[in-house]
């Protein structure tokens, strides 16, 4: 209940920081105006705690006592200062977020840069309940982290708003920012379930999803989602922790021609989850592709990049822009 | 074990290590309540953190909650049976100990540790309750310094900061928060009295002066060197067989010991009958407690300042005698006449007071002082005569002299004839009374030592003195110090130089030697700081302000001006520091990490005797001129000499080479070729 209130109030103050600072840019620049610093819980206990300490010396008459509870009381303030100059200054910069399929998660790759000369230490990312961090940042470096969103409809997942901040250090207080980048990941559709096979050219009976033994291994690609798992390189993944597809010629291999009029039976997220299921299959069975859908048709071709061209034609098709 | 468990915490799981740090903090946090508290409770706390480090090593599940439940109420009722309160410093402070030893078995996240390192910070903020020297305060602030440490740790989440950094940023943090510290400590208001009333008095215990005197029961009297207060003088003292401390009076005695007077008599001087003559003499008064609520001042204080409390009792004593015993040091000035005649007036009830002798003790020496009526009862004529008796027979001072029976004055005049002052300031007095005068003991100090170093004077618990005094038809109160008679010495020099007998003060035996010297520079110090630090509170503050143009303000405006004056410089502070961080933030890094990464790696091989890069000498060229000269680690090196390459000069987003280039070189630790 509370915790309600509470977000309805982040989403309010948001909401003001906005239109207040703007739009951000792809890359920003962490001004004094806009970073907010708020005591923590632990910050409020603190504060007790000095207090508490202030009424002990003032009644014991005690001057090391007073001594301590002013330095803990300046230690906070100089806190204070230190968690607002952490995050001062420093870079923000989108560096785009790699497309997934709906119902994964997308992650934004944003990168945090400390061009200072003294190290930014504990930063994170924050987007309502999902955090990516905390980092340090030495001086001169830059170091990147992914925030992460969950995806349910394909088209473009849209980070509305992010903070960056920071409980450098000593926790007792929180230094924030909002960023409003326009900052998008593509989502494509979900993948049907599979089960129908590939469209049949009518010379190739035989060829189907699964390959047959006398296919000649022709090398390691980069394995990219929705590749199918059973050609994954799991040996060399073990070895290197880098996802590779194994790549295979021979045989005679029809061109795929995908029409969205293929599939009169289904409406039309179904079609597209299908189309996108056919596209990874083709693409997976080393078939060149092409796909048709009204008002836009790609030609048949072949290669992560046209498999990407086709699937972001599924995932913005009918989509206003 | 700490200790061990810290050198292998690379090792240690991260939970493990975090717990090390606030095993850390809440021993060291504890330490300085050891010695006030019972035994048990430091076994506990160490017990506790032994038995939970052990848990989190061998992953042990911890104990149920019912039984923390249990131990936990067994441990409060076992200090509130200790103390019989929980009210208090000390029953504070152990109870927080012994909390604080529960609280650690169970932590097991972030948010217990946080709170273990609030009450530690606690924990050390309550042994700073007392009064303490300077190197107490050192010791209590280092302890704050590694509490943030591992606030810095512990209120992270993830890794661990190296430890370099984590000592470097508390210590930064603290020495950014000193100035404000020290501007808040000056200018925050203080009140005079307590908030509410103190349980038990911090500084129990009377010590120095006592309130009777029993000369017969002291067989060997154990002066300490401890310091009773110190003096500075606003000009040149008076003569050191002038220097006369006076504290409480002892009139009543009935022929053993002597007690001070109850009831009416205690009540304050209102009439100043005091004749004062010849030049002032004004000094400051550095009263450390001693758990009486008197104070001292030379014979005869006329004026006072300093201190709202300090009052004259009836007797001639200064003393803060409204109040409770003091836990606190306190200062005043006065300002005394060496020479003076204490006209006071007496009744008739007052001189058969002064006068009374227990009728059936003593007959010898009240036969002695009768013979001395006989031929001529003037005051200043028994006084002489008395005088006279001491030093023409064979009296010792000494500080171990026999015990005395039933009749102690008669034994000591006729007997044993020795003793120290008590003994000799009874016997007189009790002469003079005999002889028909009224006369009562005065106690208090009796000279003292100069430290040349910081200008004043220390008066030591070893200058404790007593001494006669009697009233005079015509000249009023007029002392005679028995012991004048018989060791002048005593007084002339006072009892640091004075003698044989003493040796056992540690004073004595000293010397003129550079350790004394030492001691005395170090005495000057910790005054500075009674005065600076711990003596630091309404007064003084009164006084700053009456420097800075506040005079004349009620206490309630004081208060507010301190308070608006602190608020300013609160907001002056942290603007400037606001200032200074962001100044040096704007300062770039224009050192590339992969440059200062390489730097680094060229200065290890530096050490193995590689010279380093000729200037426009590529890193190609230069990794070869290496692989040379350290063939066994020619492949390592060529390897980072790519990898820096890589980081430096070709597009690096995600900083991967750079990370990796720092991996190698961090694990670059070739062995001479």
């Amino acid at each position: 209940m509370q915790l309600g209130a509470a977000r309805v109030f982040e989403r309010w103050a948001a909401g003001w920081a906005r239109r207040r600072q703007g739009a951000d840019t792809h890359a920003v620049e962490l001004r004094r105006r806009r970073i907010y610093v708020l005591p923590t819980r632990f910050g409020v206990v603190f504060a007790a705690m000095v207090f508490a300490m202030l009424l002990g010396s003032l009644n014991y008459g005690a001057s090391l006592g007073f001594t301590l509870t002013f330095l803990l009381a300046s230690l906070g303030f100089v806190a204070m200062h230190h968690c607002h100059n952490n995050l001062l200054g420093a870079e923000i910069k989108f560096l785009g977020a790699a497309p997934v399929f709906a119902g994964e998660r997308a992650e934004f790759k944003i990168a945090v840069g400390n061009g200072s000369a003294t190290p930014r230490l504990e930063i994170e990312l924050n987007r309502g309940d999902h955090t990516a961090g905390p980092t340090d940042v030495g001086p001169g470096a830059t170091e990147t982290l992914r925030l992460g969103m969950p995806t349910e409809r394909r088209g473009s997942a849209v980070l509305e708003r992010f903070r960056v901040e920071t409980r450098y250090p000593a926790r007792v207080f929180r230094a924030w920012t909002w960023v409003h980048m326009d900052a998008r990941c593509l989502v494509y559709p979900r993948p049907a379930a599979p089960g129908r096979p590939l469209p049949l050219s009518a010379a190739d009976g035989a060829a189907g999803v699964s390959r047959t033994g006398d296919d000649d291994f022709a090398g390691l690609r980069s394995a990219s989602p929705g590749d199918p798992p059973q050609r994954i390189a799991w040996k060399a993944y073990a070895r290197n922790d880098v996802l590779l597809l194994k790549e295979f010629s021979g045989g005679t291999q029809e061109p795929c021609m995908l029409d969205w009029d293929m599939l009169p039976d289904l409406d039309t997220e179904e079609r597209l989850s299908q189309l996108t299921r056919w596209c990874l299959d083709a693409d997976a069975a080393g078939r060149s592709l092409g796909l048709v859908l009204p008002g836009n048709a790609i030609p048949l071709g072949a290669g992560p990049k046209h498999l990407a061209a086709c699937l972001e034609a599924l995932a913005l098709f009918r989509l206003p822009q | 074990m700490t200790a061990v468990l810290m050198q292998r915490s690379i090792e240690l799981p991260l939970e493990v290590r975090r717990l090390l740090w606030t095993a850390a903090i809440v021993v060291s946090a504890s330490l300085p309540h050891w010695s006030t508290l019972t035994p048990w409770m430091p076994v506990l706390l160490l017990t506790a953190v032994t038995y939970r480090l052990t848990i989190a090593l061998r992953r042990w599940p911890l104990p149920p909650r019912i039984l923390r439940i249990a131990a936990a109420l067994a441990a409060f009722v076992a200090v509130l049976f200790e103390y019989r309160t929980l009210n208090g410093a000390s029953a504070g402070s152990a109870l927080l100990v012994v909390m604080v030893a529960l609280k650690f078995v169970e932590s097991r996240s972030q948010r217990d540790e946080l709170v273990l390192v609030m009450l530690c910070y606690f924990l050390i903020f309550a042994s700073a309750l007392t009064e303490r020297g300077p190197l107490w305060a050192a010791y209590v602030v280092m302890l704050i310094w590694l509490t943030t440490v591992a606030l810095l740790n512990i209120g992270r989440r993830g890794e661990l900061l190296p430890h370099r950094t984590a000592a470097l940023t508390s210590g930064r943090l603290l020495l950014h928060a000193l100035p404000l510290a020290i501007a808040l400590f000056v200018l925050f208001p203080r009140l005079p009295g307590p908030l509410w009333a103190i349980p038990g008095s911090t500084s129990s215990g009377a010590t120095g002066l006592s309130e009777t005197m029993s000369p017969g029961d002291i067989t060997n009297l154990g002066l300490s060197d401890e310091i009773a207060f110190r003096v500075e003088f606003d000009g040149l003292p008076p003569r050191a067989d002038a220097l006369y401390w006076r504290g409480p009076s002892l009139t009543t005695f009935n022929g053993r010991t002597w007690s001070m007077l109850q009831g009416t008599r205690r009540g304050e001087r209102v009439a100043d009958s005091t004749e004062y003559r010849g030049d002032p003499t004004t000094y400051r008064v550095m009263l450390d407690p001693n758990g009486q609520n008197w104070a001292f001042a030379l014979d005869m204080a006329a004026r006072w300042s300093g201190n709202n409390n300090l009052r004259m009792g009836s007797d001639y004593q200064l003393g803060t005698f409204f109040g409770a015993p003091r836990s606190r040091r306190i200062e005043y000035t006065v300002t005394s006449y060496v020479d003076y005649r204490a006209r006071e007036p007496l009744t008739s009830n007052e001189i058969e007071m002064f006068r009374r002798l227990p009728d059936d003790t003593n007959p010898r020496a009240r036969a002695l002082a009768q013979s001395w009526i006989v031929d001529d009862p003037s005051g200043a004529t028994i006084i002489a005569r008395a005088m006279d008796y001491l030093r023409s027979q064979p009296f010792f001072y000494t500080l171990t002299p026999p015990a005395l029976g039933a009749q102690p004055v008669d034994e000591f005049l006729f007997e044993t004839r020795e003793g120290f002052c008590e003994h000799y300031a009874s016997a007189m007095t009790a002469l003079l009374r005999a002889a028909g005068l009224p006369a009562r003991v005065v106690m208090g100090y009796q000279g003292g030592e100069l430290n040349a170093f910081g200008g004043y004077y220390i008066v030591r618990q070893s200058d404790a003195h007593a001494w006669t005094e009697v009233w005079l038809e015509d000249e009023g109160w007029v002392r005679v110090d028995a012991v004048a008679a018989v060791a002048p010495e005593r007084v002339a020099l006072g009892s640091t130089r004075y003698g044989s007998d003493r040796g056992f003060i540690a004073s004595a035996v000293l010397g003129n030697t550079w350790l004394r010297q030492a001691m005395l520079a170090w005495d000057t110090m910790n005054t500075r700081w009674r005065t600076w630090v711990l003596g630091y509170g309404p007064e003084v503050q009164r006084a700053l302000l009456d420097r800075l143009g506040f005079g004349g303000l009620r206490r309630a405006q004081r208060s507010a001006v301190l308070f608006g004056l602190a608020i300013v410089a609160t907001v002056l502070f942290l603007a400037g520091l606001s200032g200074y961080l962001a100044w040096r933030k704007r300062h770039r890094s224009d050192v590339d990490p992969a440059a200062a990464c390489f730097a680094r790696f060229t200065r290890r091989l530096a050490r193995l005797r590689v010279r380093p890069p000729a200037a426009g000498e590529g890193p190609r060229v230069y990794a070869e001129h290496a692989a040379t000269a350290l063939p066994h680690v020619a492949i390592e090196v060529r390897t980072i000499v790519e990898l820096y390459l890589r980081a430096r000069y070709e597009p690096d987003t995600d900083g991967l080479s750079l990370a990796e280039l720092e991996k190698q070189v961090a694990a670059f630790r070739p062995a001479q070729a």
